[in-house]
């Protein structure tokens, strides 16, 4: 699962300067950074890297003293032992407060303070250890946990009733249940292919893959939809006839679809188009797993549906 | 030419031209974030920028969770132009032009802190937002009504014991009478308040330039900033209680010095038309220097100024000789009149949250955020634009492959790009800004449209060739195909929209879903009924 989910940090940096794993981790040497993981890619156009790691345990600590302080804010000796607390944590002094509210503002601003010189911190290091000059192109991500997983209903919820609503579509289009369960099993099959490419390519499940799992489904259904459609409602020729013909045209869908997809992925990939790239990367392996689908699957248990009824 | 007199064919290029216009006509600026010459604004995966995603501690209503993105937008320097939207009843989406990690920073902590709201007259603080008990907000006196042809909004709040003294004593005999009734009673002139929210602990510095377009400008009043008319620059200083030096052409350090040591402030604001050389100076002098990039008028909004309120005779203690005898008022009332109900409303309103602001009704627990830097924004867009070449191409080369006949090749690819402006019409037309995500979504209904395109032509070729089924038989087979297929996206597209404001994160895929619907709709009812007819047309032709 990505960041959008699990929450954490990430860095993904372009540059024309090399990249390199050893010169990233010692640029973030002095920054105690837990589960750090760097990858680069070079690529006739560039250099990129994508720095990914959690929160410094010391911020987490810090912040969840002074949320605490908060809190506790009626409690006027627990919550300025806690703004203390947080104060000394972040290398100042504790000191006697008036009253909680003061310090609850002292540790915040420490805090602020503190932050806001980690962060800076930590480009200003890439950038002058890497020597990526002023017009560095980043693009930095910072989740919190609780914002993750509360992303992460909506995505299940958004899912489920896309499903329903998709299943419904398909019954109240063809009005038979073999043919809409054979078209609902080949999307299933789609987004399953999908997946694995995405464990294939180390994509994580977020936000961003959320939308390329839906157009997946909006995809892969439309020559399923053409297929059951010529088979069951056309009357000319023999079945066999009509899912050749509708072969010619499904693969002229799926192919150009792929095409495009194809030359997507390669200038995401190459160019770190985040989101993109792994758009592409998710259509294409669930594109290919449409033809499969349709043609292996739907297509031969829609000529016994047809076949079967004549009789 | 019979084509053209097709009414599907004509209601396409009608809505062609509609497009043009919508995209090109009174095209915006590349400064001011649009695709230059157009009406296509991009958004932050274009421009760069951040967004800050609020989470609250606890889910509050409706209501209050609106207040509160109220509050953070008065909190947040109008500089950064950030846009609040409250998704669901326990989180705040804060889009902002800022990518430098300090100063995201800053705004983080001007969020998650609380307010300082001050009112302060003849340079001396009445009262400060701690100080308020609470605004009465249940109260029967609070709120908008009707006063014969104008709306009066209704504003009482409550002081501690402290502050209702240093009320007492601060505004004692502010008003004087200036005049009579025609039945003797004294017309009063009173003293003003003015209003302050987090003011800067810094030594400012403005250029006299500036100082003297502000000083007109703040006498001319703005009713957008809630500044009254023959509003004076110097009371706004004296009360802002902030050192203001004006400087023309040379700096005297030592006053500087001076003030640094007695208040110890070491931070200082300059207007920005002041010279690279005074920062160079100040910062040599161990100051740490913040360019102020506010706009006119700029004292106006460093100092933090945010209203200003007229006092009453009512409450001045006009009545009485001496503060002995003087009474206290700890509920206070702020009034305003404006000629409509919604303005009143808003008046009241916007001060409520400003005499809130001292603290947000519940407090954050934590802030996300996305920061996409300028110039990776600006290489994205020629990027995406390469990306949609070249797929165009590739997809030209498979179609003219498959079909090897101009005459089928050529509807296909002009209704392909006619359904890529249409979509652009609509976003412009939209003005939501366009990201990579509703990119996303443009690129899906391309696809689909090709798709059906492709399934338009076999059906209608395939058919004309095989089949003696009307016209109309064939082009319905593939209308029903191609509904089907555009009810598909449609059915996955809307839970995105159904749930983009009650879910964090979600609202970035809002753009996506709806263009990727409209572009389902744009097909199904402008663009695939056109093609249907055109490729019709060709199929007679060619038996």
């Amino acid at each position: 699962m990505g960041i959008d989910i699990t929450g954490g940090n990430l860095i993904i940096l372009r540059s024309d300067q090399e990249l390199t794993n050893e010169g990233i981790a010692n640029a973030l040497s002095d920054f105690e950074l837990p589960e750090l993981s760097i990858s680069t890619i070079a690529s006739p156009t560039g250099y990129g890297a994508w720095i990914q790691y959690s929160k410094n345990p010391l911020i987490a600590g810090a912040e969840e003293l002074v949320n605490s302080a908060q809190e506790n804010l009626e409690n006027e000796e627990e919550s300025i032992s806690l703004s203390n607390q947080a104060i000394a944590l972040l290398g100042g002094e504790e000191k006697e407060f008036e009253n909680s509210k003061i310090a609850l503002t002292a540790s915040e601003e420490a805090l602020a303070i503190y932050k806001e010189e980690f962060y800076q911190g930590i480009q200003d290091n890439l950038v002058a250890e890497l020597g990526l000059g002023n017009n560095v192109e980043f693009q930095q991500r910072e989740i919190s946990p609780t914002l993750g997983s509360a992303s992460f209903a909506g995505i299940l919820q958004i899912s489920i009733i896309g499903f329903i609503l998709l299943t419904l579509v398909v019954f109240v289009a063809f009005r038979q249940l073999v043919p809409s369960v054979a078209i609902i099993q080949a999307m299933i099959f789609d987004v399953i292919f999908g997946l694995a490419g995405m464990s294939l390519l180390n994509i994580p499940l977020s936000l961003t893959t959320l939308p390329a799992l839906l157009l997946l489904v909006g995809y892969s259904v439309d020559t399923d939809i053409m297929l059951t459609s010529r088979l069951l409602k056309e009357k000319g020729g023999t079945a066999g006839e009509r899912a050749t013909t509708s072969m010619k045209t499904g693969l002229t869908m799926t192919l150009t679809t792929l095409a495009a997809l194809f030359s997507m992925l390669v200038i995401s990939y190459f160019y770190q188009i985040e989101v993109m790239y792994y758009i592409s990367a998710i259509l294409l392996f669930g594109l290919i797993g449409d033809l499969i689908s349709t043609w292996l699957f739907n297509a031969p248990i829609l000529l016994w549906f047809v076949e079967r009824d004549k009789k | 030419m019979s084509l053209l007199k097709n009414p599907r064919v004509m209601i396409l290029i009608l809505v062609i031209i509609f497009c043009l216009g919508l995209i090109f006509i009174n095209g915006g600026h590349e400064d001011d974030g649009f695709l230059p010459g157009t009406n296509i604004k991009l958004g932050l995966d274009f421009e760069g920028g951040t967004l800050l995603q609020v989470e609250l501690s606890e889910e509050v209503s409706t209501d209050q969770i609106n207040r509160i993105a109220n509050i953070i937008s008065q909190r947040i320097d109008a500089r950064y132009d950030a846009t609040i939207t409250p998704i669901g009843n326990k989180f705040i989406a804060i889009q902002l032009s800022e990518t430098s990690a300090s100063e995201i920073e800053k705004i983080e902590s001007r969020i998650r802190q609380q307010g300082q709201f001050e009112a302060a007259i003849n340079g001396q603080t009445i009262f400060t937002g701690d100080q308020i008990i609470k605004i009465l907000r249940g109260d029967t006196s609070f709120g908008v009504y009707q006063l014969g042809g104008t709306y009066e909004w209704r504003l009482p709040f409550v002081l501690n014991e402290k502050a209702t003294e240093s009320f007492k004593e601060k505004t004692f005999h502010q008003c004087s009478a200036v005049s009579f009734t025609t039945t003797g009673q004294p017309i009063y002139n009173c003293e003003r308040t003015i209003f302050f929210l987090d003011k800067p602990e810094s030594i400012v510095i403005i250029s006299e330039d500036q100082y003297n377009l502000d000083r007109d400008y703040l006498f001319l009043g703005d009713r957008r900033l809630s500044i009254p008319a023959q509003t004076d620059i110097d009371e706004l200083i004296e009360d802002s209680q902030v050192d203001v030096i004006i400087y023309n052409e040379d700096i005297n350090l030592e006053q500087i010095n001076s003030i640094s040591e007695e208040k110890e402030i070491n931070n200082i604001i300059i207007s920005n038309d002041l010279t690279s050389d005074l920062n160079t100076l100040l910062f040599a002098n161990g100051y740490n220097v913040e360019i102020s990039n506010d706009s006119t008028p700029v004292i106006w909004n460093v100092l933090g100024g945010r209203q200003i309120i007229a006092l009453t005779e009512g409450i001045t203690n006009e009545n009485v000789g001496s503060l002995e005898e003087a009474t206290s008022f700890s509920t206070l009332y702020i009034t305003g009149q404006r000629t409509s109900f919604e303005e009143a409303e808003e008046d009241l309103e916007e001060l409520a949250i400003l005499l809130e602001s001292g603290s947000l009704p519940t407090p954050v627990k934590s802030i996300s955020r996305e920061t996409i830097s300028a110039s990776l924004g600006e290489s994205f867009k020629g990027l995406v634009l390469i990306m949609g070449i070249v797929a165009f191409i590739i997809v030209g080369i498979i179609i003219a492959l498959r079909y090897k006949n101009i005459q089928l090749i050529i509807p296909i690819f002009v209704i392909g790009a006619s359904e890529v402006l249409i979509n652009l019409g609509f976003i412009a037309l939209w003005g939501r800004p366009l990201d990579l995500a509703a990119f996303a979504g443009l690129i899906a209904a391309i696809g689909t449209g090709i798709d059906s395109e492709i399934v338009i032509t076999d059906e209608i070729m395939r058919k004309g060739k095989q089949v003696k089924e009307s016209a109309i038989g064939r082009a319905k087979a593939a209308l029903f195909i191609i509904m089907t297929s555009a009810f598909t996206i449609i059915s996955v597209m809307f839970p995105i929209i159904a749930f983009s404001r009650a879910y964090p994160g979600i609202e970035k895929l809002y753009g996506f879903a709806i263009v990727a619907i409209v572009g389902a709709l744009i097909g199904v009812f402008v663009t695939r009924p056109a093609f249907t007819a055109i490729i019709q047309k060709i199929a007679g032709k060619l038996k």
